[in-house]
């Protein structure tokens, strides 16, 4: 059978503007695609794939009302729609309800229901004791597998798949994954990803965007992944065997000494709603250290620097070696708008100054600094939430750092950021840790904890069961990308 | 909201929510035009015990629900009480004037604010929301797209409130709570509005969008998951609820506690 004889989708020759852009989103693209097919759509940031995935199943224009004209627009019959975000893509508050929605618009009898909920739950794998759960009690993993019990409810033919791993962790995007492939046989299947480690098994072409949202490759996955490979970490890609390519900045990872103690905790406990969450015995943190925390999801990692921040009820010591730590010690939060006071960037960095009643002369001179280090120039005035996602990550760890603090912790920083952020971050991180920050960070990535870390905190249920001196040195590495002559980050 | 409500497999709970709602609103219109003293006492009397017995509260948020429901209409009760005319002076100071026409006016509006909150919470204490909407879209013919909107938004609030919790961490890790004064204040508020109206607003169109892709439809017909009907139940609270305030009413008349039967002529 010819591919001409399949049933075929796609647009021809589409244009489409965002309101009150200058330059259009797309112009004259065609993409066609074929019942059967697996294909993957790769590009930078922004380049307007998640548009392309909504137009193809006919979501924009119908519920997003964008102006956009194509020679041919051909929208399947029956199409599911899984999105990035596990928490907005339900609208009841009960699993099995959930399911029953998208029934409800079928119009499937009331009696088929019970049966039908738990046959979609079981194709996704997803074992729960009693159908009748809380969505907001899952982990991010469970909610995007729900999602897609949830459309496979409507039993569709071609599945759009818009980065739904971007928001989980590594065991739920392992998961993920696997549930995609065995739902996936016989579906045509189109998927935007950033971390495709996982993709690549089951996808048979690949589609690549440049910045200006125009396709220039488009075959085969294997030929044409080989083609052009070194695009893939232009694009920030996580692609299997990334981290080889990236080359850590020369340092000494850790001869075991460092400096003086910072941190001491003993018999410290961290409370919530009178129930202890998180207890650690003793604890010591030195000057110049990089420790990672790991553990499970809800093993209580963002617990505990919460606890040591002092933002939850603690019990037990916790001595930081400074009089005011406020001053020397300074968190990220995993979600950087939370973070943000100003309405500008620049005021943003200002903020933390102006309350020390800093002079004005001096403020501009470490929020010009600052700027200029993160990259953040051109977006001086612009409202932190215009930013996109990596550079509101950097905007927080930047406001975080122009008070010099001695102190960063972290929740993980790199978390949905694609993997040349990533690595701008992690040089950036590494370059703090050598001018003497104490770095303290929540993290999955097990690459960053064995390349940079010089310490893993393991915390399981609630408890700290594991602390390693990390002591291994790589070697001296040449001096990587990510850095121009005057030792500033490159993003 | 799951924690707070102890057992919902009670009576009130099993009520048709169309029924409950019709009935309970029209006890509010009812309790508007009641402007006798004696029978507001006996009425606030016997919500209260009702309030007691089928709340589906547990006993600790209970209480405080109607400490702070008194403490509410005290106030809506002292501003009546202080400020009021009437001929007969109680105490008079400066601006403040009681007399015994407003004290009985002040005590009625107070417990008829009282009573309002129990009406209202032996609702909504009793109520759960998808039951709720899907009853209003059955029995009431409420358009499919506000049940499945508020629904939808019933479904945020539990992510607001934690969401509210990170922003109020977030602002003392920068130090916004560190600075005093009113100006600081505002500037703190406009954060929250700011942060969470930006939030919301985006979580609201994903959702929407979400719907959207999953065909829903707000026109066509469609089957219901939960099919709402009536019961023996229904027949049970309507006569519960009639009880209680015929019991008002009756009880007014047999044992007037006060003299006034009507505060507003006097």
């Amino acid at each position: 059978m010819s591919l001409n004889d399949r049933e075929s989708w796609g647009v021809t020759n589409l244009r489409l503007a965002f309101p009150k852009k200058k330059s259009m989103l797309f112009k004259d693209l065609s993409l066609d695609y074929h019942k059967g097919e697996k294909i993957l759509l790769l590009g930078p940031s922004g380049c307007g794939k998640s548009t392309l995935l909504q137009v193809l199943s006919g979501l924009v224009p119908d519920s997003v009302e964008l102006p956009m004209r194509a020679d041919r627009h051909a929208i399947p019959d029956n199409w599911g729609f899984i999105f990035q975000d596990p928490d907005t893509q339900f609208c009841m508050p009960y699993v099995d309800e959930e399911i029953a929605f998208v029934l409800e618009n079928r119009s499937i009898p009331r009696s088929r229901m019970h049966k039908l909920i738990q046959h979609y739950l079981d194709m996704v794998n997803l074992k729960l004791e009693n159908s009748h759960q809380l969505i907001r009690t899952l982990s991010g993993g469970m909610k995007q597998r729900l999602a897609i019990a949830s459309v496979l409810a409507l039993e569709p033919d071609v599945l759009f798949l818009d980065e739904p791993t971007a928001l989980l962790d590594p065991k739920g995007t392992v998961q993920l994954w696997q549930t995609v492939r065995r739902i996936g046989n016989g579906r045509t299947l189109i998927v935007v990803e950033h971390k495709i480690d996982h993709v690549l098994d089951f996808i048979d072409r690949v589609v690549l965007f440049n910045h200006d949202g125009e396709i220039f490759a488009d075959g085969p996955k294997e030929t044409t992944l080989a083609r052009y490979h070194e695009k893939l970490d232009d694009f920030g890609i996580w692609y299997p065997g990334v981290w080889n390519g990236y080359e850590e900045k020369q340092f000494q990872k850790s001869d075991g000494t460092f400096g003086e103690l910072i941190l001491e905790l003993n018999h410290f406990e961290v409370l919530h709603q009178k129930c202890v969450k998180l207890s650690i015995e003793e604890l010591m943190i030195h000057r110049g250290e990089w420790i990672a925390i790991i553990g499970e999801n809800g093993a209580g990692k963002s617990t505990m620097i919460e606890g040591i921040m002092g933002l939850l009820h603690t019990k037990g010591k916790l001595c930081w070696a400074f009089q005011h730590p406020e001053d020397h010690v300074q968190f990220v939060f995993q979600n950087p708008e939370y973070q943000f006071v100003a309405d500008s960037v620049e005021d943003e960095l200002a903020f933390s100054l102006r309350i020390k009643k800093m002079n004005e002369d001096e403020i501009t001179q470490r929020v010009d600094q600052s700027l200029e280090r993160y990259a953040l120039e051109e977006q001086r005035m612009q409202h932190p939430f215009q930013l996109s996602v990596g550079q509101k990550r950097r905007l927080s760890v930047a406001s975080a750092m122009i008070n010099h603090p001695d102190v960063l912790i972290l929740d993980e920083p790199t978390f949905g950021q694609d993997a040349r952020n990533t690595f701008a971050l992690l040089d950036l991180f590494q370059q703090l840790r050598q001018e003497g920050t104490t770095i303290i960070m929540v993290t999955h990535e097990m690459e960053i904890v064995s390349r940079f870390a010089t310490r893993t905190l393991t915390i399981d249920q609630g408890k700290l069961v594991k602390d390693t001196l990390i002591k291994s040195n790589k070697g001296a590495r040449r001096l990587g990308y990510g850095f121009d002559e005057h030792e500033h980050v490159i993003f | 909201m799951d924690t707070v409500l102890t057992n919902t497999s009670t009576l009130f709970f099993k009520i048709n929510p169309s029924l409950k709602f019709i009935l309970i609103s029209s006890l509010f219109i009812v309790y508007l035009f009641v402007q006798n003293l004696n029978t507001m006492i006996w009425a606030s009397l016997f919500f209260l015990i009702l309030y007691y017995f089928v709340s589906g509260l547990s006993g600790k948020w209970s209480f405080w629900f109607v400490l702070i429901t008194l403490i509410v209409s005290l106030f809506s009760a002292s501003a009546m009480i202080l400020f009021g005319k009437g001929s007969h002076i109680i105490y008079h100071q400066s601006l403040i004037l009681i007399t015994q026409e407003s004290l009985a006016r002040g005590v009625l509006l107070g417990l008829r604010t009282f009573t309002f909150s129990l009406i209202g919470m032996i609702f909504a204490t009793t109520t759960l929301p998808v039951p709720f909407f899907y009853s209003l879209m059955q029995q009431l013919r409420v358009p499919v797209r506000y049940a499945y909107g508020c629904l939808a938004a019933f479904r945020m609030i539990p992510i607001m409130a934690e969401e509210f919790m990170h922003i109020r961490q977030a602002m003392r890790v920068r130090g916004m709570t560190r600075q005093k004064g009113v100006k600081a204040f505002c500037e703190r508020m406009t954060r929250y509005t700011i942060t969470m109206l930006a939030q919301s607003i985006r979580r609201a169109q994903r959702t929407a969008i979400a719907m959207e892709a999953k065909r829903f439809s707000m026109t066509e017909k469609r089957t219901y998951f939960y099919e709402i009907g009536w019961s023996r139940n229904d027949v049970y609270f309507v006569i519960i609820l009639l009880l209680t305030v015929a019991l008002g009413f009756v009880f007014s008349s047999y044992f007037p506690l006060t003299p006034y039967t009507n505060v507003l002529d006097q």
